[in-house]
């Protein structure tokens, strides 16, 4: 079918279609292409086979770092409960109607001296009637009376219905 | 490569040097269009970088790279196929978008730039084109172009063995006295 030495003719290598290819141009990448395949081969390689375990290291002490600051850190030294933030503001406003403690000593003092001015006074007894504290406010108001005779106490000397 | 595999960077470049000519030669006179080439030469070092610690020196390095470049040819002329038969579906009354190296004209010109032989050589079939170009250019033997090439032996060698009775016609004198094979260029 096929001349038998043909192809063996060929493979020996010196045949003279093998002469007459290798004397065809030999086109060559540009040197720009080499340039990106070079950069591609260095872009990528682990210059050292020593220092994948470094850098593997090195990330597990970023990462360990990282969860002891977010649990230990500072921001959350700030924070002294992890109540919601809605609950938070409730209790602030509460705060704002409700006396505060450091204003206790003047609220439950007779003695003149302490007590305020009778309209902060009457607003401090009318935040104990809302808060319910009505035995409190009472004890209140009689001391207000007592330091201040004169002065109308309104509508506070009357309890809510249902309070004790 | 085993050098390059384990963390010797320049010794790519020595590969890189010795490897870049054939395998830049192949795959042009296999797609014929050096834009398409450059791009395919560039993919095929891609994946030799990308593949490079699962390399196992089995056989020849030339074999490891070529299948490579194979595969990637193969990726290139299925995609080519398959954007012109989108092309011809899309809009059957206008021209399909074909490469340029790929219309009739563009084929004609292509070929009176080159000389009969690489004509002849452009005008095989693919893969009796790529059983050459694999001997020619790296020394492959047949039991290596089948393999680069996935394909039985016996089938390797009767590629090869077409396309250097074909070639061979190219380099018989011309039929027209006088008459000369064109080379003003050649690729």
């Amino acid at each position: 079918m096929h001349p038998p030495d043909d192809l063996d003719e060929y493979l020996r290598g010196d045949s003279a279609l093998s002469r007459q290819y290798r004397r065809e141009s030999a086109p060559t990448p540009a040197h720009a292409l080499d340039r990106r395949v070079l950069g591609l081969s260095r872009g990528t390689h682990v210059k050292s086979p020593c220092l994948a375990p470094l850098a593997f290291a090195a990330s597990v002490l970023l990462s360990v770092a990282l969860v002891l600051a977010i649990v230990f850190g500072p921001q959350t030294a700030k924070r002294v409960d992890d109540a919601p933030r809605l609950v938070r503001v409730a209790a602030h406003s509460d705060a704002l109607t409700n006396p505060p403690l450091n204003r206790k000593l003047q609220l439950y003092s007779s003695d003149p001296k302490l007590a305020r001015a009778p309209s902060e006074w009457l607003a401090d007894i009318a935040a104990l009637r809302r808060a319910g504290r009505n035995r409190e406010a009472d004890a209140e108001l009689r001391r207000f009376r007592s330091t201040y005779p004169d002065y109308s106490t309104g509508e506070l000397a009357i309890r809510p219905q249902g309070h004790p | 490569m085993v050098r390059y595999r384990d963390g010797d960077a320049d010794a790519f470049s020595t590969l890189y040097a010795r490897h870049k000519g054939p395998l830049y030669r192949y795959l042009l006179r296999q797609v014929r269009n050096a834009g398409a080439a450059a791009d395919l030469f560039q993919d095929v070092w891609s994946r030799l970088v990308a593949n490079r610690a699962r390399y196992e020196a089995r056989a020849k390095f030339a074999t490891y790279l070529f299948h490579i470049a194979h595969n990637c040819t193969i990726d290139f002329f299925r995609r080519d196929l398959k954007m012109r038969r989108r092309s011809d579906d899309l809009d059957a009354q206008s021209e399909p978008e074909v490469p340029e190296y790929q219309r009739p004209d563009g084929i004609a010109e292509f070929a009176e730039q080159q000389s009969a032989l690489l004509a002849a050589l452009g005008a095989l079939p693919r893969e009796q084109r790529e059983a050459f170009l694999l001997h020619e250019e790296t020394g492959l033997t047949i039991e290596e172009i089948a393999r680069v090439t996935d394909v039985g032996v016996e089938t390797a060698k009767s590629r090869l063995r077409y396309a250097i009775r074909k070639l061979k016609k190219s380099l018989l004198p011309a039929p027209i006295p006088g008459a000369q094979p064109l080379r003003t260029r050649t690729i």
